[in-house]
């Protein structure tokens, strides 16, 4: 049974409808990418999931159970991390307080995942005193990462995670995330980065106008004569 | 070759930031005349004293005011103009308490009640009735936040700043009429006729009463403790949190809505705290207590950087010194102008305020 499963989702916000009928699947400890050009509404799939957009209608299940309508705090408790793309940190916070702030609904901070989130990500624990907003774009981005996997995640969720880093960089997150996922945590991971994530995923979706275009293997659809056309730049 | 240097930098500092410049000499001259008038008898060193002190006192009533407006600001998004008027719902309720239990047998029970029986309260004379009034001061007002925040805040919380800031508006006006109706519209002596003084402060300076004292002790311990929690605790971190980013905070999974009420319970106590021993130093009561103060703490907050809870206690402390050390040049009529003029001179340098930004932190 899948982890997640979306079927004939319809949301976008206010009266605007973005998506329309999408279908989407992820397996317990599957790597998934959500690709397509601007404004596919990409990120409103995972704003769905997670209720910040507006619900029209569909199924959204996880781990057996509906979750649409539930509130975000209801949603994570089900194990369900979210990094959305920008402003993914926060600022007046020091590393270790935003880090803790991604168990606040636990009692107590899960001592253990924060020695795991640091062993992942060493740099953090190097700055675990420092305010988040003094750290460089790729060091939030695993900071985001890392809070998000305080509450060990069944599934997490990327919003563009390469978004604004250098290119050497890319490489070092992607690697990172694959490193997640072995782990054992199904990953879901919306790119503009198409090639590189195609490249990495098990299973790919192409998203064109709210609708599901494409769904195969990453490696398959960077074969697809069409789709390099129409998305990858030939 | 290093004298050119500092007056070239001098030149260029001065050719940049003009205002600035000016700003500085104009401080640079009142300092110089301030030693120098002490130094000739000119200035009585006892009247720099006592309006130094003056000024730290006003300052530690503002910023203590200050912080829950701070607080509600940077989790809540809009200013609240009710603020003021949750100062004088402390006020009346905690001193209704005190004057019950001060009062017990002496007077008849509806003037206690209504803080009308003439019992000049102190400290000293009743320790027991003050200490459990300046509690229940907190208690009220905090009940008071959270039933108005159910009734008008809450089902507003996604409209703008704007709505919500008329919204208060029209709270003050019925808070305030409300204490006004219950206890009617004259000013009323509260505190001890007899002044009880303790410490010799400053040779010549006058004496601080026990009232003063206790006052200041409260307030540095409230705005200590009220630190301890934003840094240290996770409630405290949560609330910084979500004035850095509401949405992240939901996302995270930080319980948005208890957050705010907790923002309430905190913001509410302190301000009811202030409204109650406000009223302990003054010694006099009416019912636009807290609305007179209104504008000040704003100053204060405004100055300080609204938002964060240092820069209201900052922002007190400078407007309540910079209204009373002023009165040294100017008449005291122009004291109050002097602290706002002070604060759009501040805000003129840094738009976000001496402690800037929008953060608890």
């Amino acid at each position: 049974m899948a982890l997640l499963e979306v079927s004939g989702l319809d949301a976008g916000y206010g009266d605007l409808q973005i998506l329309e009928d999408v279908d989407l699947e992820i397996g317990g400890d599957e790597y998934v990418a959500i690709v397509g050009p601007n404004g596919a509404g990409k990120s409103t799939v995972m704003k769905s999931i997670f209720g910040l957009a507006t619900y029209m209608g569909g199924r959204i299940v996880f781990d057996g159970e509906a979750i649409d309508g539930l509130r975000p705090e209801e949603i994570i408790h089900r194990g369900l991390g979210y990094v959305p793309q920008d402003d993914n940190v926060f600022p007046s916070l020091s590393v270790e307080e935003n880090l803790e702030m991604g168990a606040y609904i636990l009692s107590e901070v899960p001592g253990d995942r924060l020695r795991e989130v640091y062993d992942r990500f060493p740099i953090l624990e190097e700055r675990r005193s420092q305010t988040a907003g003094d750290l460089s774009g790729g060091q939030r981005q695993m900071l985001a990462m890392g809070r998000a996997l305080m509450l060990d995640p069944a599934l997490l969720m990327l919003d563009e995670p390469s978004a604004g880093l250098a290119p050497d960089l890319v490489e070092e997150l992607f690697d990172r995330i694959d490193a997640i996922n072995d782990a054992g945590t199904a990953i879901l991971m919306v790119e503009q980065n198409a090639t590189e994530a195609l490249d990495r995923c098990d299973r790919g979706y192409v998203l064109v106008q709210g609708r599901n275009r494409y769904v195969d293997t990453g490696e398959r659809l960077l074969e697809n004569e069409q789709v390099r056309q129409d998305f990858l730049g030939g | 070759m290093s004298t050119i240097d500092t007056l070239g930098r001098g030149n260029a500092f001065v050719r940049g930031r003009p205002l600035l410049s000016v700003v500085f000499l104009v401080g640079f001259a009142l300092l110089v005349d301030l030693v120098h008038g002490m130094y000739t008898g000119r200035i009585p060193l006892e009247n720099v004293t006592r309006l130094f002190w003056n000024g730290l006192l006003v300052g530690l009533i503002l910023g203590l005011a200050g912080i829950g407006l701070s607080m509600t600001y940077s989790i809540l998004n809009f200013a609240n103009f009710s603020h003021g008027d949750l100062i004088t719902v402390g006020a009346f309720s905690g001193w209704s308490v005190t004057y019950l239990l001060a009062g017990a047998g002496a007077t008849e029970f509806g003037a206690r009640v209504l803080i009308d029986a003439n019992l000049n309260v102190t400290v000293l004379s009743d320790p027991f009735a003050v200490v459990v009034g300046l509690v229940l001061a907190s208690a009220l007002t905090i009940l008071i936040a959270l039933v108005v925040d159910r009734l008008v805040y809450r089902p507003m919380r996604d409209s703008s700043g704007i709505s919500l800031l008329i919204a208060s508006i029209g709270v003050a006006l019925v808070l305030r009429h409300l204490v006004a109706f219950v206890y009617r519209a004259h000013t009323r002596g509260v505190t001890g006729g007899e002044r009880v003084d303790i410490l010799p402060v400053f040779e010549g300076a006058g004496n601080v009463s026990v009232n003063t004292a206790t006052l200041m002790v409260v307030a540095v311990t409230l705005m200590i403790g009220v630190h301890l929690l934003v840094q240290r605790t996770k409630l405290g971190t949560a609330m910084r949190a979500m004035a850095d980013n509401q949405d992240l905070a939901l996302i995270t999974g930080i319980p948005t809505e208890r957050v705010v009420t907790w923002t309430w319970i905190l913001g509410a106590g302190l301000t009811g705290a202030a409204g109650f021993l406000i009223v302990l130093e003054r010694g006099t009561l009416d019912f636009n207590i807290g609305w007179g103060l209104l504008l000040l703490i704003f100053a204060a907050v405004i100055l300080g950087g609204i938002g964060s809870i240092y820069g209201a206690i900052g922002g007190g402390l400078i407007i309540g010194l910079t209204q009373s050390l002023s009165t040294i040049w100017i008449p005291s009529d122009f004291a109050t102008p002097a602290a706002f003029s002070l604060m759009i001179l501040v805000l003129l340098f840094r738009p976000s305020g001496l402690f800037g930004g929008v953060s608890t932190a």
